[in-house]
């Protein structure tokens, strides 16, 4: 075990979800989703939730956030219980959920504007933010004038600019092509590097789980429940075609392939 | 490149309307000369000089921009009033589930009432003179507006209201900030409606009785077998018309750039 594990496991646990189970009534069926879910994420720990597609990955985190309650067990972000949406948590969406009357500006500093943060004190805040996930420039333009790309950025950047301690991230790059996909990965590491959060990130795409991570943990089908989970202990900035990274790829694919 | 792929679309739009209105005019010429038509009918061109003429000559008491003027005055007084009321009880309903279950079915029983068969009742609540004409023209715009508020309120996404409480938004900057833009383009159009009913109804209760207004200036027309009057009146409605209809498109395109029905 490297040393910096080491130093990982001492850390504070930033995200329980303790016994969570989901289920969707409508008026003749139910349809349980969360079968029971324990996760922990530590401070600033980078954690991917992967798992095939319908598997109830994004209502694992749509709980998490408090955008959904669950229907039994708890979420305790940071020392408090997750019952509402709130802004101590980020979360960026899987298309976009941009404000699309706002400029990107305006966008970045909704969540300060919306606490009451005096103007001049939330635009140097958002400026930082959008210069930081590269967007300088674009601070005038409409979310309709940029690309998927950069609409995801900008959803970033809004969701840094709160400070939040915990940021959820909903296959933000699903909707990407391949190359703006590989770039946007590289980007939210050199972001998260630079401003370190503790990250939980859903995907559905092996390669994006093993190269973001600091940690995997492997769903299985609806209802969900933890299949198994890896540590990624592979140093910063990683190959997508590195002997280690395959293999750890290959290792996560066969244990999907059980699931399925 | 780019900018001149727009301007020849731009000329190419300005000659197909110039077009079209020669090729109007041209047939209505020619159904006037060679046929029996014109023996009652006059032409375009005749039509047209005496929509001129009538910028300085009278009818009646007036010349033709004051009696458009008058028709104007009555729309944009009720027109105002009931676009006011109208997001305001769009909102309200949307917004409130206890107003929509009371105000709902009242509504929705009054709302196919035809607004010119109030007239005889608005005559009698409100007097013959611009009074009911207020009210007519208030509640004609009022009641093609409604729907269009109270759709557009509750049209706003539910993610877009989920990613602002993530942000630490409450109720009511939510309200200002996700409910209200998302509902503009819904009341605009609206507006636009509304616009449209409220200068029918004046125009059409300016015939029952009246004075002035371009209404009057038809039925007028018609009362005095003078058809060249009529076609003058019936000429200053369409383009004022018009002319409402596009300051209303103009400050949506304004208000909505971020929108593509504003753009």
């Amino acid at each position: 075990m490297s040393m910096e594990q080491e130093r990982d496991l001492t850390k504070r646990q930033m995200i329980v979800c303790d016994h969570v189970s989901k289920t969707f009534y409508t008026k003749n069926t139910e349809t349980k989703v969360i079968a029971d879910l324990n996760i922990t994420a530590n401070e600033n720990e980078f954690l991917v939730l992967f798992g095939p597609g319908q598997c109830g990955k994004t209502t694992a985190l749509n709980v998490m956030a408090g955008l959904e309650t669950a229907t039994s067990g708890t979420v305790t972000v940071g020392n408090e219980i997750v019952t509402k949406p709130g802004p101590e948590r980020g979360f960026v969406y899987q298309t976009t959920a941009l404000f699309p009357w706002y400029t990107v500006m305006k966008n970045v500093e909704y969540g300060p504007r919306a606490r009451g943060m005096s103007k001049k004190e939330r635009r140097k805040k958002a400026q930082y933010y959008i210069d930081l996930v590269g967007l300088g420039g674009f601070e005038n333009s409409f979310p309709n004038q940029l690309s998927g790309g950069m609409q995801q950025r900008v959803g970033i950047a809004r969701a840094y600019c709160n400070e939040p301690a915990v940021l959820f991230m909903d296959e933000p790059f699903g909707h990407l092509d391949a190359q703006t996909r590989y770039l946007m990965q590289e980007e939210i590491i050199r972001i998260w590097e630079k401003e370190r959060r503790t990250v939980v990130f859903v995907t559905n795409n092996i390669e994006e789980a093993v190269y973001l991570a600091d940690r995997v943990i492997v769903l299985t089908n609806c209802p969900t429940r933890v299949k198994k989970e890896f540590i990624i202990d592979l140093p910063r900035p990683r190959n997508y075609t590195d002997d280690k990274f395959l293999n750890l790829r290959a290792e996560i694919q066969d244990v999907v392939d059980k699931t399925l | 490149m780019k900018n001149k792929a727009k301007q020849k679309q731009i000329a190419i739009k300005i000659l197909a309307t110039i077009f079209s209105f020669l090729i109007f005019g041209l047939l209505w010429e020619m159904l006037v000369r060679f046929s029996d038509v014109g023996r009652v009918m006059p032409g375009p061109l005749e039509t047209l000089q005496s929509f001129f003429e009538h910028f300085t000559e009278k009818y009646s008491a007036y010349t033709l921009p004051e009696h458009v003027w008058r028709s104007l005055r009555r729309v944009l007084t009720g027109y105002f009033f009931a676009a006011i009321a109208a997001i305001a009880l769009g909102i309200l309903m949307a917004s409130y589930k206890t107003i929509d279950a009371i105000v709902s079915p009242l509504f929705n029983m009054v709302r196919p009432i035809p607004p010119v068969a109030w007239i005889p009742l608005a005559i009698l609540w409100f007097g013959i003179n611009d009074g009911s004409k207020y009210f007519l023209i208030f509640w004609a715009s009022f009641l093609s507006m409604v729907q269009n508020v109270y759709a557009g309120t509750k049209s706003a996404d539910p993610k877009l209201i989920g990613a602002a409480k993530m942000l630490g938004a409450n109720d009511g900057h939510i309200f200002l900030t996700i409910v209200l833009p998302s509902a503009v383009p819904y009341i605009f159009s609206g507006l636009q409606l509304g616009i449209n009913s409220a200068w029918a109804m004046a125009i059409g209760s300016e015939m029952i009785r009246s004075t002035d207004g371009v209404g009057w200036l038809i039925i007028r027309g018609m009362d005095n077998n003078n058809l060249l009057q009529e076609l003058v009146g019936i000429l200053a409605v369409g383009i004022v018309g018009f002319a409402l209809a596009s300051v209303l498109r103009g400050v949506e395109a304004k208000l909505c750039r971020w929108n593509k029905r504003g753009t």
